[in-house]
């Protein structure tokens, strides 16, 4: 039995015993290696549910939806250890219930997708410890090295030419499982801290600023990447975030539910190179 | 629609020599909102306010720059006079021109434009200030006071002294805490009993204290004013109310070889005891864990001897809410565990003991009368060797700090013994002689000069039994030689370490501790005696060592700020605190975890049926002291703070 | 070029240290460049990154955040939370090409006057050399010259 066969068997049972009201999974989508998120709430519905390598985004940014928790009751979603991470951080900022989480948890390495045992966030304990190590794909990597290396003259060109192009849909934030706000800092106009005309500079404030709301929270997932339209690879910045809070703080993001925010804590003896 | 009044002071030629204020005045005079610009030569005279005053009269003037020097300076003066002219006093800002522009500055025309965009700039800010007002807080004036030691009982004393009432708790079974256990103390010699047991008793009579005795805090809720506070009472077995403490069931208890806690172990006591004769109050205690009839269901020998039935078997622990406006926690220290060192033999060997047993030892009412007798055959020791900063001042064992107190009554075990035992002779080893105090040196000079004792600059690094002696081995740094003394008892000066539960304790009640587990003042120099809890305060060894001087000065100077603080039925705070907005708060709590002073709670909206709706952060303004940490963390704009709102500050910077 | 390039420098300071060091360089009348502005906090735990993106935006060549030593924040920890905060905040703007030589952070208390007008000193030099932010500063422009509706 393959898969995608063992989890809709699996989601079938959930429905139909009554521990989850809805599994949230993939189905087939516009083309045939697209996917889209479905919303599976009876055991008849769930041949809708597609399982394969092409099953990409982070479907934890729809445990945000405004009360679909609030009831009480389970929700079933399936994820990738990314999106397992993310549960983590949505657990330790209090934005979801854990134990409302039921994960079908699995894994894509290149064309093979394998299940991951365990249905709690908490199951993945020593999963996460395997990941803190992960990094960039080679390219990005590669990418992200040439950035380093360019002068700040020629990071900032780079970046401008980036920024420009961004039309502030704010696709990004939509996509994110982290940006779950009432209202975000961009919509602020008392006082207006970001400018929202789609010029350069506000793009900037923009990127810079949603980049610096995902420090030691971004699971890399990609979501903001991809949905880019204008296609920012928002994906480099936002490791670069993540590298700094890794190396200098020890935090790796999603880590466990219990894990506090990196910026709302300190230790007495936190780096200090650069302070005069 | 802002009206704005710019004020530029000459400051005499301080600012004038170097600020052209004409040229400051006619430019700020024609920025959008100005309604009113003068110059003078000193504003923050008499005559120089009055101005500001009609200015702001005659002009419905809606805020005030003051252009002049720094508000660390005048702030509060002019604030005054915006008060006494009919405008909120947070209508003010002033423009820094002199400390920060006209003194450090030489060339004129750059000091001038300096000067006119930090004008520029606050006029912009001041046009967002808001009216505030300092915010009241009711204060329950009755204060808690947590342990009972000399600390806690001065303080105690103090606040009921000054007619305020006082909650005194104390989880042994009686209130004195270390310094009962003490022979004599230093510099005096006078004996610590003698000059400790009035102050208990006086303590447990005074009409404004209540002593819970046998009690631990359990629980600490609400802010400055306004605590409650979850205490339990624990069984004691014994009605205090009846009991008249005659002793009967104590010596008709058969369970007698209990260890004393309070004797370091070198004498026993009873399973229904007190745990020293002097005790206040002085009603007994069982011991669940010891007593025959709790264990096996039998036995009853103390309730038949009681004449008065105080005894009640059936007593449950009680838990007692109280309400209290301030805490001071005096919740005292423990010696450190002597096991971690090995090579000194401790545990092994009986004759070593701890400086706490030698005062047991020397005190008239310990196990021995005041003989000074070993412990392993309850011979007269004819050589002692002490070893002082046995455990403080070794970063290998954990304590990086002095314990302080090591040194002086090492001396004062010198001489306690020169006196008791004529002949005897006494070997200290001691890395510095740490004698500051009044009276300290000469003290330590006494022990050295007139009751001879020996002094050793070195460590000692082994010591082992040999012949029914302690052969103590180490180093004279100042002869550069090893020694090797031939003991018959040794004491070691053990470091003074936090309670073993400081840190857990800490948590529950809400204060900050430092590595070892000693509790956190709000500033070392300046705040030495609050906590950065606003109404929590600290006496005593809980803090840091302290000897008894110290912990009793602190804990009068712990009182003072309770009574300052009881002073007034409300309590008056600047109003430059942060406030949530309830709309967009998303509830991550990342303020109340990165907020100082835990000033930061979770508040549930319900609709008018009581669901819930949404969770919000909700600041304290009792406890939240200004410092924005939660602004700057919260990614949605959420919290703001009063006096330097996001509005403000960013006028000011676009302003610039 | 008739006249050197003098710096905006714009320094957001803590009420309780640095604000506190840059009155006492007055008092003792040590001479500093002029190119600096102070904006006066209650803690460095208030300074929002927000604030040196709008000193960029308002045409600073350079931004200088400085408050209390670490243990001495008069509010006990802003400080601390506050470096960590610089820390990412200063990688962020690093990877970006905003040069670290131009956002520069301090630790200045109510004693170190001399080494306040020193700091000033030194970093007006430091950004002199380096010329204006003209590549931010532009972008700004753009704006400037677009906002017409």
């Amino acid at each position: 039995m393959g898969i995608q066969e063992q989890y809709r068997n699996e989601a079938a049972e959930l429905l139909s015993s009554g521990a989850v009201k809805l599994v949230i999974g993939y189905g087939g989508g516009s083309t045939p290696d697209r996917r889209r998120p479905v919303f599976v709430r009876s055991a008849e519905e769930v041949s809708r549910l597609v399982l394969d390598s092409y099953c990409v985004a982070n479907l934890s940014a729809y445990l945000i939806s405004e009360g679909l928790l609030s009831d009480g009751k389970n929700v079933a979603v399936f994820l990738k250890p990314d999106g397992i991470r993310s549960v983590n951080i949505l657990s330790a900022e209090a934005q979801v219930n854990p134990d409302q989480v039921v994960i079908l948890g699995f894994n894509i390495e290149g064309e093979q997708t394998t299940p991951l045992p365990g249905r709690k966030a908490a199951d993945y304990a020593p999963l996460m410890e395997s990941l803190r190590s992960s990094g960039l794909s080679p390219e990005l990597q590669r990418e992200a090295d040439r950035l380093e290396q360019m002068s700040a003259v020629e990071r900032f060109d780079y970046w401008k030419e980036q920024f420009a192009k961004c039309i502030k849909c704010y696709a990004c934030r939509q996509v994110c499982p982290m940006c779950y706000c009432r209202r975000c800092i961009v919509d602020v106009n008392q006082p207006q801290w970001i400018n929202t005309s789609s010029h350069t500079l506000g793009n900037f404030e923009w990127n810079i600023v949603r980049a610096f709301h995902l420090a030691g929270r971004c699971v890399a997932c990609g979501g903001c990447d991809r949905a880019c339209p204008v296609n920012i690879p928002l994906r480099l910045i936002n490791h670069r975030m993540s590298k700094e809070t890794l190396d200098i703080f020890g935090h790796f993001p999603g880590e466990s539910a219990d894990q506090k925010p990196v910026l709302a804590t300190f230790r007495q003896d936190d780096p200090e190179t650069f302070i005069l | 629609m802002a009206k704005i009044g710019v004020f530029v002071c000459h400051c005499g030629e301080n600012i004038a020599s170097m600020v052209d204020t004409g040229k400051l005045v006619t430019t700020i005079s024609e920025h959008p909102g100005v309604a009113f610009s003068s110059e003078y030569k000193y504003f923050c005279s008499d005559p120089g306010q009055e101005t500001v005053k009609k200015a702001i009269r005659e002009n419905n003037l809606t805020g005030v720059v003051v252009a002049a020097c720094s508000p660390r300076m005048h702030e509060q003066t002019f604030r005054k006079a915006c008060a006494e002219a009919g405008l909120n006093p947070y209508m003010l800002e002033l423009a820094n021109i002199r400390e920060q522009c006209s003194w450090v500055h030489t060339d004129k025309i750059q000091a001038t434009d300096k000067a006119i965009e930090i004008t520029r700039s606050l006029v912009e800010k001041v046009k967002r200030n808001n009216n505030l007002q300092p915010i009241s807080v009711p204060v329950t004036r009755r204060a808690m006071v947590i342990g009972g030691g000399v600390a806690g009982i001065q303080a105690a004393l103090d606040i009921a002294s000054a007619g305020r009432e006082v909650i005194l708790v104390e989880r042994e079974p009686s209130i004195g805490g270390h310094m009962a256990q003490l022979s004599e103390t230093f510099p005096t010699l006078d004996c610590s009993q003698c000059i400790l047991t009035p102050r208990m008793v006086e303590a447990v009579q005074h009409p404004n204290i209540t002593v819970m005795t046998y009690s631990e805090v359990e629980e600490v809720d609400g802010y400055i004013g306004n605590f409650t506070v979850k205490v339990r009472q624990k069984a004691r077995y014994v009605k205090m109310e009846t009991c008249t403490g005659c002793g009967d069931c104590i010596q008709k208890c058969p369970v007698k070889k209990i260890p004393s806690d309070f004797e370091c172990g070198l004498g026993n006591r009873t399973a229904i005891y007190t745990p020293f004769a002097q005790a206040v109050p002085n009603v007994p205690v069982i011991d669940r864990d010891r007593c025959t009839y709790f264990k096996n269901g039998k036995c009853k020998i103390c309730q038949k001897t009681c004449q008065i039935d105080s005894i009640d078997f059936e007593q449950q622990d009680r838990m007692v809410s109280l309400e209290v406006g301030a805490i001071v926690v005096a919740t005292g220290f423990q010696v450190q565990n002597t096991a971690l060192y090995g090579e000194y033999g401790y545990g092994r060997y009986k004759d070593v003991i701890t400086g706490l047993h030698f005062e047991r030892l020397a005190s008239a009412s310990g196990p021995t009368a005041g003989k000074i007798l070993r412990p392993s055959d309850g011979k007269e020791p004819e050589t002692i060797v002490f070893l002082q900063c046995a455990g403080s001042r070794d970063a290998a064992k954990g304590v990086k700090y002095c314990s302080k107190i090591c040194c002086m009554y090492t001396a004062k075990h010198a001489m306690l013994y020169a006196h008791k035992v004529h002949h005897g002779k006494t070997r200290i080893f001691y890395m510095d002689i740490r004698a500051a105090g009044k009276g300290y040196d000469e003290f330590t000079r006494r022990a050295i000069e007139e009751d001879q004792a020996g002094y050793i600059r070195g460590r000692v690094s082994k010591l082992y039994e040999e012949n029914g002696k302690l052969i103590v081995r180490g180093v004279d740094t100042l002869l550069g030689k090893p020694v090797e003394v031939e003991a018959d008892m040794v004491v070691l000066a053990t470091a003074m370490i936090p309670q073993p539960d400081a840190k857990e304790f800490a948590k529950r009640i809400g204060i900050g501790y430092d590595e070892y587990g000693f509790y956190n003042e709000a500033h070392l120099k300046l705040r030495p005696v609050e906590t950065a809890t606003a109404g929590i305060y600290l006496a005593g060894a809980c803090q840091s060592p302290k000897d008894i001087p110290d912990s009793v000065a602190q804990a009068s100077a712990a009182a003072a700020k309770v009574l300052g603080l009881f002073s007034k039925e409300q309590l008056e705070r600047e109003p430059v605190v942060a406030s949530v907005s309830d709309s967009t708060c998303a509830g991550c709590w990342g303020c109340v975890i990165a907020c100082p002073y835990n000033a930061i709670d979770r508040r549930d909206i319900t609709d008018r049926n009581g669901n819930l709706i949404k969770r919000v952060a909700s600041v304290n303004p009792g406890l939240c002291q200004g410092c924005g940490t939660c602004v700057s963390f919260c990614r949605s704009n959420s919290i703001d703070l009063a006096g330097f709102t996001e509005k403000q500050i960013f006028a000011e910077v676009m302003g610039l | 070029m008739s006249e050197p390039f003098e710096p905006k420098i714009v320094a957001f300071v803590c009420t309780y240290c640095t604000y506190a060091g840059a009155d006492l360089a007055g008092t003792s009348r040590m001479k500093y460049a002029p190119n600096v502005r102070i904006v006066r906090l209650p803690c460095t735990g208030r300074i929002s990154p927000m604030f040196i993106l709008k000193a960029l935006q308002k045409g600073a060549d350079g931004v200088l955040v400085s408050g209390c030593h670490p243990g001495d924040c008069h509010f006990a920890q802003g400080n601390y939370h506050a470096r960590r905060r610089w820390t990412v905040f200063r990688a962020l703007l690093s990877f970006t090409g905003i040069p670290e030589e131009r956002i520069k952070f301090s630790w200045i208390s109510a004693a170190e006057g001399a080494k306040f007008a020193e700091l000033i000193n030194g970093i007006t030099d430091e950004i002199r050399a380096l010329g204006p932010f003209e590549q931010y500063q532009e972008l700004q422009k753009v704006i400037e010259t677009q906002s017409t509706y």
